[in-house]
């Protein structure tokens, strides 16, 4: 047992402590946490977007929807980052981490808009032909008495999209950023040491998604509140 | 106040309106029945644009409202509607259910609509639910409370889609009551009903649809009391 924690905490010493190691995880998680809350906000609008255009009852907006979401989830997300990045933006002088949350901002558009897309239709017919009945427009239907009912059942999907896209972000080294993933790479082939580092990584991701999890289920409460029974 | 001719409405290869040719009168109560699927519902939702017609044209007020030019939303502020289903929205009180739509569309201040609303609301014997949400009320008090939130908009005309239809037979009683008051104050209403018993004694019109066209119309006396097409005896016979 000695032997053993001898053992882990050289190897923990080689790869965190010695030359101040850490602070590359450290930066990385930094980069992960840029790249993913632009994400998320870059999703979610044009999920928004993508999700009233599949809505709509105008065949050009709805075909515009449908290519959008085909392509987005027919292809893998390393090829739209690296098509993004080297091609798209390839002239554009603009921080590495902006461009990959541009990157992963539009593939999670795709996903976020269905996931608002079955939400909406979700929300009992009869409920916008009240609206309708008593005179509101269909913006106003959709604003005052459709949407705030269907965040509810929006809110859980989209919490677990966050973390997908979170987790999806460990492959923005293919684009020369050192995120956790990269660093804990990084550490691996300096260190010629594979357990300590990948695990690490793991680990981090793991505590990031946990805060992560936690917070979004205290909001999942507090909406809740507001369904008397 | 609703000139209805030669309605027709289609879902696909369905007809289920066939030629409806209709006037109702202010203050009229007009009781539509027939048996399922004779196309009393889709009547009732084409005269206020919730279903469009294939064909014909519905006057309110002496204005084409079956034209892609009018403008639905104003027409239907003069319509209250109540539905089977209730409708009312789960994730608002009752007294904001009774509240949004006044306020939204600038008919009142919000201090008016509650005033407004504590009226309604005392009318149809709901005052102490005003803060309560609606999921904590029973079906009757539900249909009550969406017969208020329609009145809450000052309609001409009330429309009711088998109103007691979803309800347990012990509050059929307190829904039919609400809308017995409203017809003796002289609001114009149109009712689509099983409730013969509630026909016979609140109607001042009978329509008896079939096979999406008015098979017979009258009064009750003549309609229930001495029925002349066959298909009314008929299904008279079997829910009387």
């Amino acid at each position: 047992m000695a032997e053993w924690a001898a053992n882990f905490s050289d190897l923990f010493y080689k790869c965190f402590i010695k030359e101040d190691r850490y602070k590359l995880l450290l930066s990385g998680i930094g980069v992960t946490v840029k790249v993913s809350l632009l994400a998320i906000v870059i999703g979610i609008l044009i999920g928004m977007l993508i999700a009233m255009c599949n809505l709509s009852k105008k065949k050009f907006l709805k075909f515009l929807g449908g290519i959008y979401t085909d392509i987005i989830r027919g292809t893998p997300s390393v090829t739209q980052l690296m098509i993004i990045y080297f091609v798209i933006f390839a002239t554009v002088d603009l921080d590495k981490w902006i461009i990959a949350a541009i990157a992963f901002g539009i593939n999670s558009g795709a996903y976020v808009s269905e996931i608002i897309r079955a939400g909406i239709l979700s929300i009992d017919k009869g409920q916008a032909e009240a609206g309708r009945s008593l005179g509101l427009n269909a913006y106003q239907t959709m604003t005052r008495i459709i949407i705030p009912q269907a965040v509810k059942n929006i809110f859980p999907a989209l919490c677990n999209e966050f973390i997908v896209l979170i987790k999806e972000t460990a492959i923005v080294g293919y684009v020369g950023l050192m995120d956790i993933q990269k660093a804990g790479d990084f550490i691996k082939s300096a260190t010629f040491i594979a357990f300590m580092p990948l695990i690490g990584t793991a680990v981090i991701y793991y505590v990031l998604i946990k805060i992560l999890t936690l917070l979004l289920g205290r909001i999942e409460t507090r909406l809740r509140k507001s369904d008397a029974r | 106040m609703i000139k209805v001719k030669n309605l027709h409405k289609s879902f696909g290869d369905l007809n289920v309106l066939n030629g409806i040719d209709e006037h109702i009168t202010q203050g009229e109560v007009v009781v539509v029945i027939g048996p399922s699927g004779s196309g009393k519902s889709t009547f009732l939702r084409c005269l206020n644009q919730l279903e469009t017609a294939t064909e014909g044209e519905i006057y309110v007020d002496d204005e084409l409202i079956t034209t892609p030019k009018v403008n639905v939303n104003r027409i239907r502020q003069k319509m209250g509607m109540v539905f089977q289903q209730f409708n009312l929205f789960p994730h608002l009180t009752i007294m904001d259910n009774i509240t949004l739509a006044p306020v939204l569309l600038k008919k009142m201040t919000k201090a008016e609509a509650v005033k407004k609303g504590e009226e309604l609301l005392a009318r149809v014997n709901l005052s102490e639910k005003a803060n309560a949400y609606p999921a904590q009320l029973s079906g009757g008090q539900k249909q009550r409370v969406a017969i208020a939130r329609a009145l809450a908009m000052d309609p001409e005309i009330m429309l009711f889609d088998e109103p007691t239809s979803a309800l347990d037979p012990e509050m059929v009683g307190e829904v039919l009551d609400v809308m017995k008051d409203l017809a003796k104050s002289g609001m114009t209403m149109v009712i689509v009903t099983h409730e013969m018993g509630f026909a016979r004694e609140v109607a001042s019109r009978v329509l008896f649809i079939d096979q999406g066209v008015v098979m017979e119309s009258g009064t009750p006396e003549e309609v229930f009391g001495n029925p002349q097409n066959e298909r009314t005896k008929n299904f008279l016979s079997k829910v009387l």
